[in-house]
């Protein structure tokens, strides 16, 4: 049997492996076959109709992301009638798609659009059919446009396939298709997670993130404002591709100088609170082991607000298992509205925390009503004040780049600028945070060392690193053998619960992350992702990593500084009140 | 006002489908048949999605997907009126208008595919894309009898005689034969 296969695409001869489709041989021969709903690695329903190809003997045209390659195969990519099937097909998908490409926030990185352009769509051919349909834009997170809808299918199938969520499916017939929650109900009535996955793979405006630029551009313009801003790690390997570099160009220095630019009193990392949560969360690890701190084994952390919304609504009796500790995003605006704050003598009602994530369920996290407690920190002071968030706006790397693209800054020609102190001070291990495995590894770099007193031999926990999706590593801790786990896509997290429910789980410690590759590649990232851009943005933080001088969180000169001014110790009396949390069951009505 | 003579046991009936092909439209079904209104609430939804183990967004894309799932309470009696080609050409639209009139259908769109019931709940009034029944178009379903070559006069009269014996079953009104027909098969018999 023959490893290859051979079949000719306009006339030339090319071969593939046996199993690839038309779509993949005509890719392996130079030619773009133009698709909507087809998208690797997610989902090839062939439900859009565009990639259409002409094949000898078939009676009539073929799709060629569904249809495999075969031996002998004669495929026309661009014969008249392939270019005007595309066309039609494409002009009756706009019929009843909105004229308002102009406001859209996918303009310029829509694929209707690419693709309309591409196959020559020069006229509105057909009038509109569609009832229009109601904007959902009552999540914190995601605004859903089915008016924009193209029923490609992409987000019903990363929501059930990739994510295990199944908060949307298709409903409804004929005209009156669409793609809808259970009971036709806004996402924030669904059991959606705000993963914003959706928002990835849509090929228009119909998923998008909920757009905060102009509120926070308008605080920004504020006198009355000290706004600050902290960055995930994660941003710094994806904010340059979103501002047209390749991807995996990093750019931490022009981030830094871009956002005070944008005027930020203080360009902040959420690296800093990221060697913070490592302190408490490994620290939290220990006592639970020796039985010291209430919480089950395995501990499964807790820095991914996705993941976190996935436990509270489908696994709510297994919530004892997860770290108490808030995310970074979280730990980073209550220590800087109640210490940094204070210290600095800034008004806390004045201050406003703007974080960058590449993520849209971060918004959602911010908003959670028990998010404020350095308002309760103030207030136990005997400061009465209008309650306020913890973090007052997350912006996804999406948002940052439009937000750089409005003022007008030329960022591949910023110089390259720092983080401020003390909150701009980092690690690392807390930059690893932004890939599946990154938690652990930072983890296990902070715990081994303070157990056994010894550096992590290596220091690179290689095992926990690349995108398998459940990654595990034993470790031989002060005479004890330590297994701990690692998962990303909420697919996979459903694995390690159902063998932690099953009492088969072979983890100590495991970490989840909602999204595939971590926050790589979060729902707030730039879009259509692929293993490829993933791959490229993690490398960029492994690189930057073994650039730093500190890799290991309980290095951090300024979490150092924070627990002798301020903390006292991890898992301390301030760190409870400040840093920690409690999750409660999601009931979805 | 929903007085439920008896809860239907989801549970039960899914524990009996578990498996089986089409095991959750089999169970949507029985739901319905079950339920005195002749519909599937929310909340039995969510029952079954939970019985089988499926994604409630999963249940409700079947659920709407198939027009003779009700996802509102049904009437007391149900006139659904076939709009498929010859029952078109045969003025099924007129008769669709004079139903919704008389039955006080105010705000029923004819043009729509939807269902729509009475305030009071008493009556349902739908529509078919096709009986298969062209031959004897016009058709008109009341309840589970087919009457054929429907006329508004006809209607009329079956319909206020529906109405003036409340909960009874509508009599069977005989329709002008015409010369030399055979009485059709079709009048009268079980869906």
């Amino acid at each position: 049997m023959s490893d290859t296969i051979t079949l000719s695409v306009d006339g030339r001869p090319v071969a593939v492996s046996p199993g690839s489709t038309i779509l993949e041989a005509c890719a392996a021969s130079g030619v773009k076959v133009p698709t909507l709903c087809h998208l690797s690695e997610v989902c090839s329903n062939a439900s859009c109709g565009i990639c259409v190809v002409e094949v000898e003997g078939a009676r009539g045209l073929v799709r060629s992301c569904a249809q495999q390659a075969r031996e002998g195969m004669k495929v026309t990519t661009a014969s008249a009638r392939v270019l005007e099937s595309r066309r039609t097909v494409v002009e009756l998908l706009l019929a009843s798609h909105p004229e308002d490409c102009l406001s859209c926030l996918r303009l310029g990185s829509c694929e209707l659009n690419q693709v309309a352009e591409q196959v020559g769509v020069r006229k509105r051919a057909y009038p509109p059919v569609r009832a229009p349909r109601k904007l959902d834009a009552i999540s914190a997170a995601i605004v859903r446009d089915n008016d924009k809808c193209i029923l490609c299918g992409r987000c019903v199938e990363v929501c059930s396939e990739v994510q295990g969520v199944s908060a949307i499916d298709y409903a409804g017939r004929g005209l009156g298709s669409r793609v809808a929650t259970f009971g036709d109900r806004s996402l924030a009535d669904s059991v959606c997670v705000s993963c914003g996955q959706c928002t990835v793979v849509c090929p228009t405006g119909a998923l998008t993130e909920r757009d905060e630029t102009d509120e926070v551009l308008a605080l920004l313009r504020d006198p009355d404002k000290v706004v600050i801003v902290e960055t995930a790690p994660a941003i710094r390997a994806s904010l340059g591709e979103a501002l047209g570099m390749d991807p995996g160009a990093l750019v931490t220095g022009r981030m830094a100088a871009a956002l005070r630019r944008l005027g930020f009193a203080r360009v902040f990392d959420t690296q800093f609170a990221a060697d913070l949560t490592i302190m408490e969360e490994g620290n939290e690890l220990l006592a639970r082991i020796a039985g010291k701190a209430k919480g089950k084994l395995p501990m499964l952390t807790s820095c991914s607000p996705g993941w976190i919304s996935f436990v509270e609504t489908f696994y709510p009796e297994l919530l004892p298992h997860v770290s108490s500790c808030k995310s970074p995003q979280q730990m980073f605006g209550a220590v800087a509205k109640s210490w940094w704050a204070e210290k600095e003598g800034i008004d806390p009602e004045k201050l406003v925390v703007v974080s960058i994530m590449p993520c849209t369920a971060k918004k959602a996290e911010a908003k959670r009503p028990e998010m404020r407690d350095a308002w309760l920190w103030w207030k136990g002071k005997g400061r009465a004040a209008e309650p306020f968030q913890d973090v007052d706006y997350a912006l996804s790397t999406r948002e940052l780049a439009r937000m750089i693209r409005r003022v007008g800054l030329d960022f591949a020609r910023l110089p390259e600028e720092s983080f401020d102190d003390p909150l701009g001070a980092s690690t690392g291990a807390a930059t690893i945070f932004a890939a599946t495995g990154g938690v652990m590894e930072a983890a296990v770099r902070t715990a081994y060392e303070l157990v056994t007193g010894e550096a992590l031999p290596g220091i690179e926990l290689k095992a926990v690193r690349g995108f398998q999706g459940l990654k595990s590593a034993t470790l031989a801790l002060a005479g004890k053998e330590l297994t701990v786990g690692v998962a990303h896509t909420l697919k996979n997290a459903r694995a390690v619960l159902d063998g932690i429910a099953a009492g088969t789980s072979p983890y100590t410690f495991v970490e989840i992350m909602t999204c595939p590759g971590g926050c790589v590649g979060g729902g707030g990232q730039p879009v259509l992702p692929d293993w490829d851009k993933r791959l490229a943005r993690a490398e960029a933080i492994y690189h930057e990593d073994r650039k730093l001088h500190f890799r290991k969180s309980h290095e951090n000169p300024a979490v150092a500084a924070l627990y002798k001014d301020f903390l006292g110790e991890p898992l301390g009396h301030l760190s409870h009140e400040l840093l920690h949390t409690e999750y409660k069951r999601k009931e979805v009505r | 006002m929903d007085s439920r003579a008896s809860v239907f046991d989801v549970e039960a009936a899914a524990e009996r489908l578990r498996g089986k092909p089409g095991a959750l439209l089999g169970l949507l079904e029985e739901i319905q048949d079950s339920d005195p209104a002749r519909y599937l609430s929310e909340e039995n939804l969510k029952r079954a999605a939970a019985a089988l183990a499926v994604p409630p967004s999963q249940v409700w894309s079947v659920a709407t997907f198939y027009g003779f799932f009700n996802l509102q309470p049904q009437g007391r009696r149900t006139i659904t009126v076939c709009r498929g080609t010859a029952c078109h050409t045969r003025g099924s639209l007129g008769l669709l208008k004079d139903a919704a009139s008389l039955l006080g259908c105010e705000g029923y769109d004819p043009n729509s595919e939807g269902a729509f019931t009475t305030a009071d709940r008493e009556y349902t009034i739908r529509t078919v894309a096709c009986f298969g029944q062209c031959a004897l178009a016009p058709v008109v379903m009341i309840d589970d009898e087919i009457y054929s070559r429907m006329t508004p006069g006809r209607l009329v009269a079956v319909l206020s005689g529906a109405k003036k014996r409340g909960a009874k079953k509508a009599a069977h009104v005989p329709r002008r034969r015409y010369e030399g027909e055979a009485a059709p098969s079709v009048e009268g018999a079980r869906r």
